[in-house]
């Protein structure tokens, strides 16, 4: 699987360019910086430097870019754990427990953990990539609209979960979401729930709508609060409790693997992503975990499950990427790019035949995945004086600037408008004790079942039996439902212990 | 528990208001959507999530007629004058995002971050004076040089 004597040349080619290595730091800085402000994607980012890329050499100049996505992807989690504001949409499960980690303040622990996870998750994924790089991709050509709608639906069973007490207000919240993502246009060309808006057709703009459900409903919440974290000696940035965060990953390294492998492979399927990987690996982690019960209010491993599965992401991204030609999302388009501007086409041809640049790439993130922890360390450190700033200034700066990246991800007032609409709404939903993650969860997952439900509909010509032609996708329901009956038989073994202990 | 001691029943009014609302966002989706095609290219994911969104209207609805008085989880807290400042930041962010356009997003910035720090509780005149213009500026020249898109701004 491994072909040393292209890897022995890759490490020579590392060994002897300096060049490849000068922009490993000022990429992760400047991907650590884009990705914290709320708004800025991973893919944006790249895309801001991309143009500067032109006049490196082609290793370098991808190098650059795998460095921005590697630093992007962490630098999405300071801000969800912060300020609850997902900065992307692969920073949702972390906010779930991140920032109930803040409010009690436990910031340095949560941003500690989600920094460690992030880095040993990007390790992970490129070691999967480094030694199973054409199989990996070969997988990927299996994933069809079947594959896909079990995936979907793996995530939409996350919603029951997240129903918290009430399982009737979780539903509901959970199918509002749902229908947030089916307005629009659909892939059969049907037009849905447009109000005659025109930017609707493309459906509900995804990111501001999160934003403002998940961070702008909670800044209201919190306009009689003086600081995030209200016990003054609990906002002290501390290196060492930081450090402690990152021990926290070490302990849980089931969680840490299961999000990793879930990270590669999610992320390896275009058009997925991070955006799925991170929201699956929290469920599964939830549902086996004993404590369970105390996810969303503060427990590290949701923070570990989810950071470990978004960073692990790029891994598989950058297989389907390399091996196919394909670009799974926005970041990885970005680095087709960079290979189109250098003449350079991406694919089964060009792993073949460079080999060596391949594994250059791959050696090269195992170096970003451990600068990143030295460097985001430093980043968290002076992230973290937020804490320390008062409310009443830090909720209409935050909102402005959301707003901003609201808008700087739509080109138009829709991101800001839809940023409001949904505000407005999280902040009405969570007065009256609605999980309004089960919305962002629904929003997220419903056009992707939807899509991916009407492809199948048509491949099957309607007959539900076609299923049975599917044995991937087969495979997926029987893993989520042996997950499921193993996590009710704990509850269930639990609830006995816990009787034993009562009688 | 005793008939003496049954807790009072109170209707949820404001809870109540808000998922009827809801339900009946989601039921104009239905019908309009039905309007559109019965197709199932159309409904397949649709129709079904409605009927299960307003059955669930039905459950918590009912909850909220037949709930007893200090149920948890059944409506705002806090006093009134803290319920006036929640709403009152609620209603500058909308006059913020109503602004953005017409008045420019450099000077709504400006004036959404007055009058939050306003709302707020500050009072001090330094602060007041100098912060939001400052902060606002910085903002919108920062995203103005990051985004390829043009901004409508009137000063800067």
């Amino acid at each position: 699987m491994i072909d040393l004597p292209a890897a022995g040349s890759a490490l020579s080619l590392l060994s002897s360019s300096l060049d490849a290595w000068i922009w490993v730091v000022p990429g992760l800085l400047i991907g650590l910086v884009f990705g914290a402000i709320p708004g800025v994607s991973v893919s944006m980012a790249m895309a801001l430097v991309l143009p500067a890329t032109l006049y490196m050499d082609f290793l370098p100049a991808i190098i650059f870019l795998t460095s921005v996505y590697t630093g992007a992807g962490f630098g999405g989690s300071v801000p969800a754990v912060l300020m609850g504001i997902p900065g992307t949409s692969s920073a949702v499960a972390t906010t779930f427990d991140g920032y109930p980690m803040a409010r009690q303040g436990r910031h340095n622990e949560a941003l500690g953990a989600a920094l460690f996870a992030s880095c040993i998750g990007v390790l992970l994924s490129y070691m999967v990539l480094f030694v199973l790089v054409q199989p990996l991709a070969e997988m990927v050509l299996k994933m069809g609209p079947f594959e896909m709608v079990a995936v979907g639906i793996w995530g939409m069973v996350l919603l029951g979960s997240l129903g918290g007490t009430s399982v009737s207000r979780g539903l509901f919240a959970a199918g509002l979401g749902v229908l947030f993502g089916t307005v629009g246009m659909n892939t059969a060309g049907y037009m849905r729930g447009t109000l005659g808006i025109p930017w609707l057709l493309d459906g509900i703009p995804t990111i501001p709508a999160m934003v403002g459900l998940l961070a702008a409903s909670q800044l209201f919440a919190l306009v009689n609060t003086r600081f995030l974290v209200e016990a003054e000696e609990d906002r002290r940035i501390s290196l060492a409790r930081i450090l402690d965060g990152g021990r926290l990953v070490l302990r849980h390294p089931g969680t840490m693997l299961r999000g990793a492998l879930i990270g590669a492979l999610i992320g390896a399927t275009p058009g997925v992503g991070s955006s799925i990987s991170n929201l699956l690996s929290y469920a599964e982690t939830k549902r086996t975990a004993p404590d369970g019960h105390t996810f969303g209010q503060g427990n590290p491993k949701g923070v570990i499950a989810s950071e470990s599965a978004n960073s692990s992401s790029e891994g598989g991204a950058m297989a389907t990427m390399l091996a196919l030609g394909i670009p799974g999302g926005g970041a990885t388009a970005i680095l087709l790019a960079a290979f189109a501007m250098h003449n350079v086409v991406g694919g089964p041809r060009f792993i073949d035949q460079n080999r060596d640049i391949v594994y250059a790439i791959i050696l090269s993130n195992f170096a970003q995945a451990l600068l990143l922890t030295v460097i985001g360390t430093g980043f968290v450190f002076v992230a973290s004086a937020i804490v320390r700033v008062q409310l009443r200034i830090l909720i209409p700066c935050v909102l402005v600037v959301a707003t901003m990246g609201a808008f700087a991800i739509e080109g138009s007032s829709a991101g800001p408008i839809t940023l409001l609409a949904f505000a407005v709404l999280g902040w009405q939903l969570s007065r009256y004790g609605y999980p309004v993650a089960a919305v962002v969860v629904g929003l997220l997952l419903g056009r992707l079942i939807e899509t991916e439900l009407l492809r199948a509909y048509q491949i099957a010509g309607g007959n539900a039996l076609e299923i049975l032609n599917h044995p991937v996708a087969l495979t997926i329901f029987a893993l989520m439902l042996a997950s499921l009956a193993v996590s009710v038989w704990n509850e269930r073994r639990g609830r006995r212990a816990a009787d034993a202990i009562t009688e | 528990m005793t008939g003496q001691d049954a807790p009072a029943r109170r209707i949820a009014w404001g809870h109540l208001a808000l998922v009827t609302a809801l339900a009946a966002g989601v039921l104009a989706y239905l019908i309009e959507a039905r309007a559109v095609s019965l197709s199932p290219h159309n409904l397949l994911l649709l129709q079904p999530t409605a009927i299960l969104v307003l059955a669930l209207w039905a459950v918590i609805a009912w909850g909220c007629v037949r709930r007893t008085a200090g149920a948890s989880q059944d409506g705002p807290e806090g006093t009134w004058p803290e319920r006036l400042k929640v709403g009152a930041m609620v209603g500058a962010f909308a006059l913020y995002i109503a602004g953005l356009e017409t008045i420019g997003y450099d000077v709504a910035a400006w004036a959404f971050v007055l009058a939050g720090l306003a709302i707020g509780g500050e009072r001090r005149p330094l602060m007041l004076v100098l912060f939001p213009p400052a902060f606002a500026a910085g903002v919108i020249l920062a995203f103005k040089a990051m985004i390829p898109y043009p901004l409508t701004t009137a000063i800067l």
